[in-house]
C-alpha cells in the first residue's frame, strides 16, 4: 500500500512552516497512522534528513498524546478514535493525506506536527482539582455514590485532553475539555465544596489562554476521541450561571 | 454590583447568556409582533388600526418598551460581536484542508449568524425608518381612518400601500428569510447557553426551533406576499 503525504513541517515555533511532500510505500493496510509514519522517519534518518515530530506515548488511545489533523479532521477520519487507533485501512491506496497539527492560537506548533498544549496544564492547575488532605488510600466504598452520578462523571472523566475540540472547533473554543473537567469533578461528592470556585476559575483561566467560544456547532463532540458529549458544556453553563448567582 | 460579578458576566459564558437572555427578549417581541400583524386578515381594517392605536395609547408604556427594546438590541450586538471577535483571533490559521462538513456539523445557517444579524440590523432600521418614522414614504403621515368615532393613524392603507412596491415587498421577504436562517440557529443555541439540553432533547430543540422560525418567516412574509397578490387591498 502507498500514500502520499503533505506533512507540516516547521523547525522551531518561530520559524514558518510550509508542506513538505513525501511518499510513503511498502505500507500494509493493518499498520496505524503512527506506524506509518514511523516507517517515514526511518528511511528520512537512514537518508540524513530530519524526521517529522510527532508526539505518542501509548499508542493505545488512552494518553491523548497524538495530536494531529488529517485532511482537516483532528485524530484522522474515524470516530471515536486517537490518530494511533486509526489504521491504514481507514484510507484508500494511493490517497493524498494532509498531515497538519493542531491549530489553535492558544496552542502553538512548537515543532512540525507538535502543539504546546500547555494552556490544558494551566487550566486544570487553576482549579481542576479536589482538595482533599492526603494519608492513606479512603476505602473504595466510603463515600457511597449513585450509579446514574458514578456513570456520568465517568463520562465526563473519560477527557483525555488530546485538545482536538479546540482543534476541530471554528473558534478554537476549549469549551468542552473545561466542561469535561468542571462536571467530572462537579458531579462527585467530593467536588461539591469547590464546585463554585472550580467553575469560575477554570472558565477565567480558559479566557485569559486567548481559546474563543462556543458558538454551538458541537465539531468537538464530533471528533473528540473519548466521544464526549456537549451535554457537558451545557452542565458547564448551567454551573457557572449559579455562581453567579451566588455572587450577589 | 461588585466586581467579581461584573467580571464573570464580562466572561465568555457571562456574554453567551447574555447573547441568549437578549434573544429570548427578541424572540419573545417578534412573536407578539407577527401575531399583531396577523389582524391585517381580520376581513377589516378597523382591526389592525385599533390595536395600533391601542399600542400607542399609553405613551409612557410604550417608550419605557422601546427603549427596553433598544437596550436589548444593543446588549445582543455588544455580546456577539465581541464574542466574535475573540473567535476569530483564537484561530488565525485554519487547515490547509478542511474537514468534511458533515463530519464536523457546519450548517449554513450557524456560520453566517454574523451576516445574517447584520443584514437584519440593517433591515430593522429600515423597517422602523419606513413605518414607526414614516421617513421612507411621507405620506403615511396623513393616512388617517375613524373607528368608533376615534380618529387614528390608517396603519392598514399605510401597510398596502407600501407593499404595493415589489421592491419594498422582496427586501421584507428576503430579511424575513434571513430572520429564519439566523433563529433556525439561534433559537436552538438559547437551550445549550441555558444548560438546558442533553442528548433526549437536542432533536426536539433542533426540530422545535425549526419550526418556530419557519413560523415566524411565513407569517411576516404572508402580509407583503398577500399586498403583492392583491389578497390584501385597499
Amino acid at each position: 500500500m502507498k500514500l502520499h503525504l503533505r506533512v507540516w513541517r516547521q523547525a522551531s515555533r518561530q520559524s514558518e512552516g510550509s508542506f513538505v511532500t513525501y511518499e510513503a510505500d511498502g505500507l500494509t493496510p493493518n499498520m496505524s497512522f503512527l506506524e506509518m509514519l514511523d516507517v517515514v522517519n526511518d528511511r528520512l534518518t537512514k537518508e540524513g534528513q530530519e524526521p517529522i515530530a510527532f508526539e505518542h506515548d501509548c499508542r493505545e488511545g488512552i494518553c491523548g498524546s497524538c495530536a494531529m489533523a488529517i485532511n482537516g479532521e483532528p485524530h484522522g477520519p474515524n470516530a471515536g478514535a486517537t490518530t494511533c487507533q486509526v489504521y491504514l485501512r481507514s484510507f484508500r491506496d494511493g490517497q493524498t493525506l494532509t498531515v497538519e497539527p493542531w491549530r489553535a492560537k492558544a496552542f502553538p506548533v512548537i515543532k512540525d506536527l507538535v502543539a504546546d498544549r500547555s494552556a490544558f496544564d494551566r487550566i486544570i492547575q487553576s482549579g481542576g482539582f479536589v482538595s482533599v488532605g492526603t494519608g492513606q488510600a479512603p476505602d473504595a466504598n466510603a463515600i457511597p455514590i449513585g450509579k446514574g452520578i458514578a456513570e456520568k462523571a465517568f463520562d465526563a472523566a473519560h477527557c483525555i485532553g488530546c485538545g482536538a475540540c479546540v482543534a476541530a472547533c471554528r473558534n478554537s473554543s476549549a469549551m468542552l475539555f473545561v466542561a469535561a473537567k468542571v462536571s467530572h469533578l462537579g458531579l462527585l461528592p467530593q467536588g461539591q465544596t469547590e464546585r463554585k470556585q472550580r467553575v469560575q476559575k477554570m472558565v477565567a483561566a480558559m479566557d485569559a489562554e486567548g481559546f474563543g467560544n462556543c458558538s454551538n456547532q458541537y465539531a468537538c463532540e464530533a471528533v473528540c476521541p473519548k466521544q464526549i458529549s456537549v451535554e457537558m458544556i451545557a452542565r458547564m453553563n448551567r454551573d457557572y450561571a449559579s455562581a453567579v448567582v451566588d455572587q450577589i | 454590583m461588585n466586581k467579581e460579578i461584573l467580571r464573570m458576566v464580562q466572561s465568555s459564558i457571562g456574554r453567551k447568556w447574555i447573547v441568549a437572555v437578549t434573544g429570548v427578549l427578541m424572540i419573545g417581541f417578534v412573536v407578539v409582533h407577527m401575531t399583531g400583524n396577523l389582524q391585517m386578515f381580520a376581513g377589516t381594517p378597523d382591526k389592525i388600526n385599533g390595536y395600533a392605536h391601542f399600542l400607542k395609547s399609553y405613551p409612557l408604556v410604550l417608550w419605557s418598551f422601546r427603549l427596553g427594546l433598544l437596550a436589548t438590541a444593543a446588549l445582543h450586538i455588544w455580546g456577539t460581536i465581541s464574542l466574535a471577535r475573540e473567535n476569530r483571533m483564537a484561530k488565525p490559521v485554519g487547515y490547509a484542508v478542511a474537514g468534511r462538513k458533515s463530519r464536523l456539523q457546519v450548517t449554513l445557517t450557524s456560520v453566517t449568524m454574523v451576516i445574517s444579524g447584520s443584514i437584519l440590523l440593517g433591515f430593522i432600521i429600515f423597517h422602523l425608518l419606513h413605518f414607526t418614522a414614516q421617513m421612507v414614504d411621507r405620506s403615511y403621515a396623513s393616512m388617517e381612518a375613524v373607528v368608533g368615532g376615534v380618529t387614528m393613524p390608517d396603519v392598514y392603507r399605510m401597510v398596502v400601500t407600501g407593499f404595493s412596491k415589489p421592491w419594498i415587498s422582496i427586501f421584507y421577504v428576503v430579511a424575513m428569510a434571513l430572520l429564519f436562517s439566523h433563529l433556525r440557529h439561534g433559537a436552538a443555541s438559547v437551550w445549550q447557553t441555558f444548560g438546558l439540553r442533553d442528548r433526549n432533547s437536542a432533536q426536539l430543540i433542533e426540530m422545535g426551533s425549526w419550526i418556530l422560525a419557519a413560523v415566524l418567516f411565513f407569517g411576516f412574509s404572508s402580509i407583503p406576499l398577500a399586498v403583492l397578490f392583491g389578497v390584501l387591498k385597499l
